[in-house]
């Protein structure tokens, strides 16, 4: 059986959350924490130590090799006990620790989707900033490492539009928010082209929401023990947060019916294990606000989103501005709270009225221009869109065609994995 | 990890959120693919939420391997053996699959860990399937009676359309792998893996491990054996299994072992590429230091608090 006639490996590692599964499905298998547990307690011993010496430290690194953990078991081990130190191979997007990442990518193969990497075409994602040297990285482990037949290393935000197209048509040109846990990326792309040269990316995102309630969470002085309180954040952002209208009225309403809007929390110590529980107020709302006014959160960053959006739309050529702002998509988690497109697309269509508006009065009336059509679209696999959306390409035949092939590799070197065609699929 | 857990974690994250969200329920519908060629087919439709199917395709068969009903030998026995009537069979098995069979989620059992154990049983139906010809010889050789085929060569399908040889005798039987692989790196790096392997055997720890050989030439058990059988580009591995081996709890895993030597052998050639660039890339470091550490250092130059230098432009 030839390997392009099975389904294709989709792996979209984002720097907060994988996710991994066959390409046909319209799910991930697997959605599990970017991070590796590595046993490094043999680098503690010095080489002088016992008998043995150098043998016997030279052979407690090798077994240590395949002493490691990914994901949730990762993060379980390095809990219990102190041997296992977590690292996160992936920093805002971008990896930084090769050395672990090719054990994930090994275990996400062997372990986790328990495939065979020769038989399979393999889809990869990358972050619109990411260095040609990266790809050319990832080309050379999965290639070299793993014997793939084929590789395709897809921009994230390609991927995105991609999956909002099977719902609706087939609309290759639009902007792509990208909200993960790492870095927020606002993407516009025309007929699967990234334009490079606009892209914006904002330091906020889901990492920095999460730091915002624990610390609205500690001011207040809520029970929480420190060791759990940044995952109680992550858990409370993602449960009761949501977006409002208008952050003043919404203060007034929570002050006036607090029964209503202030949720519980409780929790068990992880380590002493007694309950306990806090109160959620405005950080309900609040978390969400970071993106509409990130004054509240940090003094260095202070451009809201929508202004970021409209931004990015105006430095992209002029022919592709309004089918832009036609198609503003979501995707990743961070752009899950409740009400957050249609905040975005309110301040959006003000910021473009406002501009369409002072244009007609410097005009002096005369040419009316027509008004801005501005959508967010939204869709029920925004939380891994940009896996969806790979798991859609990869199944098209297409595909394999695009894919830079072993024989290529072994031919030309990891210099092909640099550029990934557009391929008629993305049509 | 380092050997390969019968369990398909795939197969089992999928029935536990099955599990989960039972009340809510939804249509599922999953492809899923394992080394070997082995395919999966897990389904439940919104008529019937509390329904899953689960079908199995196997890798097509070598000639010399004895089918019945498009299973291996004894498949179907060892599927209900194991199942009882935790599960159905359905009949015909979907098309393009080997086998389907339908769990009735609302009938597993309610303490928390008898239900566990139950799907991860499910979920290592391949074990099960692929095992049973294999479980069959060395259940005769755990009981010490003679098997039908004793003392005649027989062939279980390994890979897709490979096998490998066994030699059942009453006393002990012997497995000869024949070991191919395809890129040229991994030949090398599997031939000084199973001959370390084999060493490995050997030291004082390990004596009461199966004794393992491996030859570059074809062991002598393989005589009669169809000549395809001869061409292995990494040498032969042979097990010699003795009743201590599979006596007690241990044939399931003495089974699964066995069962998936290729996919072992290959999982952990992986990993020592991986091991070694990791090496490399800490020499790379290392090297770099050197060469850091051994620059000139180039005369700094000195600025006034105004930024202005001291060097006058002539």
């Amino acid at each position: 059986m030839d390997a392009a006639s099975r389904p294709a490996v989709v792996i979209d590692n984002g720097t907060g959350y994988t996710k991994m599964g066959f390409a046909g499905n319209v799910e991930p298998c697997f959605i599990i924490p970017t991070v590796v547990s590595v046993n490094e307690s043999f680098l503690g011993q010095s080489a002088a130590q016992g008998k043995g010496g150098w043998l016997a430290h030279h052979n407690a690194g090798v077994m240590a090799d395949l002493d490691f953990f990914i994901g949730d078991e990762a993060l379980a081990r390095s809990h219990a006990s102190d041997t296992y130190t977590l690292s996160y191979p992936i920093r805002h997007g971008q990896v930084e620790n090769w050395d672990t990442m090719e054990r994930f990518w090994q275990q996400c193969i062997f372990n986790y989707l328990r495939c065979d990497p020769e038989d399979h075409y393999f889809l990869m994602t990358e972050s619109p900033l990411t260095a040609p040297e990266n790809r050319e990285y990832t080309g050379e482990i999965m290639f070299e490492t793993f014997n793939v037949p084929g590789l395709y290393i897809a921009v994230q935000a390609v991927l995105a539009l991609a999956a909002g197209y099977t719902a609706s048509k087939c609309e290759m040109t639009g902007v792509v928010v990208d909200a993960g846990d790492g870095v927020t990326h606002v993407v516009p792309v025309a007929d699967g082209y990234v334009m490079g040269s606009s892209i914006k990316s904002i330091p906020i995102a889901g990492r920095d929401i999460t730091t915002f309630v624990q610390q609205l969470l500690r001011e207040r002085g809520e029970p929480v023990p420190p060791e759990d309180s940044f995952d109680v954040a992550r858990r409370i952002k993602e449960a009761y947060g949501y977006t409002c209208a208008d952050i003043v009225k919404e203060f007034n309403k929570h002050d006036r019916e607090p029964a209503k809007y202030v949720k519980q929390w409780t929790g068990t110590n992880t380590k002493t294990g007694s309950s306990y529980s806090c109160d959620i107020g405005y950080e309900r709302f609040l978390a969400p606000e970071v993106f509409f006014s990130p004054e509240i959160y940090s003094s260095d960053f202070t451009v809201p989103l929508p202004e970021v959006v409209d931004k990015c739309i105006q430095s992209s050529p002029i022919d592709t501005r309004r089918a832009l702002y036609k198609n503003i998509v979501l995707s990743g988690g961070s752009t899950l709270f409740k009400d957050f497109q249609r905040r975005l697309q309110r301040d959006i269509k003000k910021i473009a009225d406002t501009r369409t508006i002072a244009s007609d009065i410097r005009n002096g009336g005369e040419l009316k221009s027509q008004a801005v059509d501005v959508n967010v679209v939204g869709h029920p696999m925004q939380r891994f869109a940009v896996w969806f959306g790979g798991s859609v390409l990869a199944s098209t035949p297409e595909f394999y065609t695009a894919c830079h092939t072993k024989a290529e590799y072994e031919e030309y070197g990891p210099s092909i994995c640099r550029t990934n065609p557009v391929f008629r699929g993305m049509f | 990890m380092i050997l390969m857990h019968p369990q398909a974690r795939a197969l089992m994250q999928i029935l536990l959120n099955r599990v989960r969200v039972l009340e809510k329920p939804q249509e599922l519908d999953f492809h899923l693919v394992e080394f070997d060629d082995v395919r999966y087919h897990i389904q439940a439709f919104l008529k019937e939420p509390h329904f899953v199917t689960l079908s199995i395709a196997l890798p097509p068969r070598p000639p010399e391997t004895v089918f019945s009903g498009g299973l291996p030998f004894g498949a179907i026995e060892g599927v209900r053996a194991t199942f009882g009537t935790a599960i159905q069979i359905v009949e015909p098995p979907e098309v393009g699959y080997n086998l389907t069979i339908k769990l009735d989620l609302t009938k597993l059992p309610e303490d928390e860990g008898d239900r566990l154990q139950l799907l991860s049983k499910i979920s290592s139906l391949r074990a099960v399937v692929l095992g049973a010809p294999l479980r069959e010889i060395l259940k005769h050789l755990a009981t010490k009676t003679v098997s039908p085929d004793a003392d005649r060569l027989v062939s279980l399908m390994h890979r897709p359309k490979e096998s490998c040889y066994l030699l059942p005798q009453p006393e002990k039987v012997t497995v000869v792998f024949p070991m191919r692989f395809k890129d040229n790196n991994d030949i090398i790096l599997a031939t000084a893996f199973l001959q370390e392997f084999m060493e490995a055997g050997r030291t004082a720890g390990l004596k009461n491990a199966p004794p393992c050989l491996w030859s570059p030439n074809p062991p002598m058990e393989l005589k009669g054996a169809p000549t395809h059988a001869f061409e292995a580009n990494s040498g032969f591995v042979t097990f010699v299994i003795f009743p201590r081996h599979v006596d007690g709890g241990k044939l399931d895993r003495v089974v699964w072992s066995l069962s998936t030597f290729y996919a072992y052998v290959s999982y952990h050639i992986k990993c020592s590429k991986a091991f070694m660039h990791t090496r490399m890339r800490r020499r790379v470091e290392t090297l770099i230091q050197v060469l850091n550490r051994a620059k000139p250092d180039t005369q700094k130059e000195k600025k006034t608090a105004q930024g202005r230098s001291f060097k006058r432009l002539v």
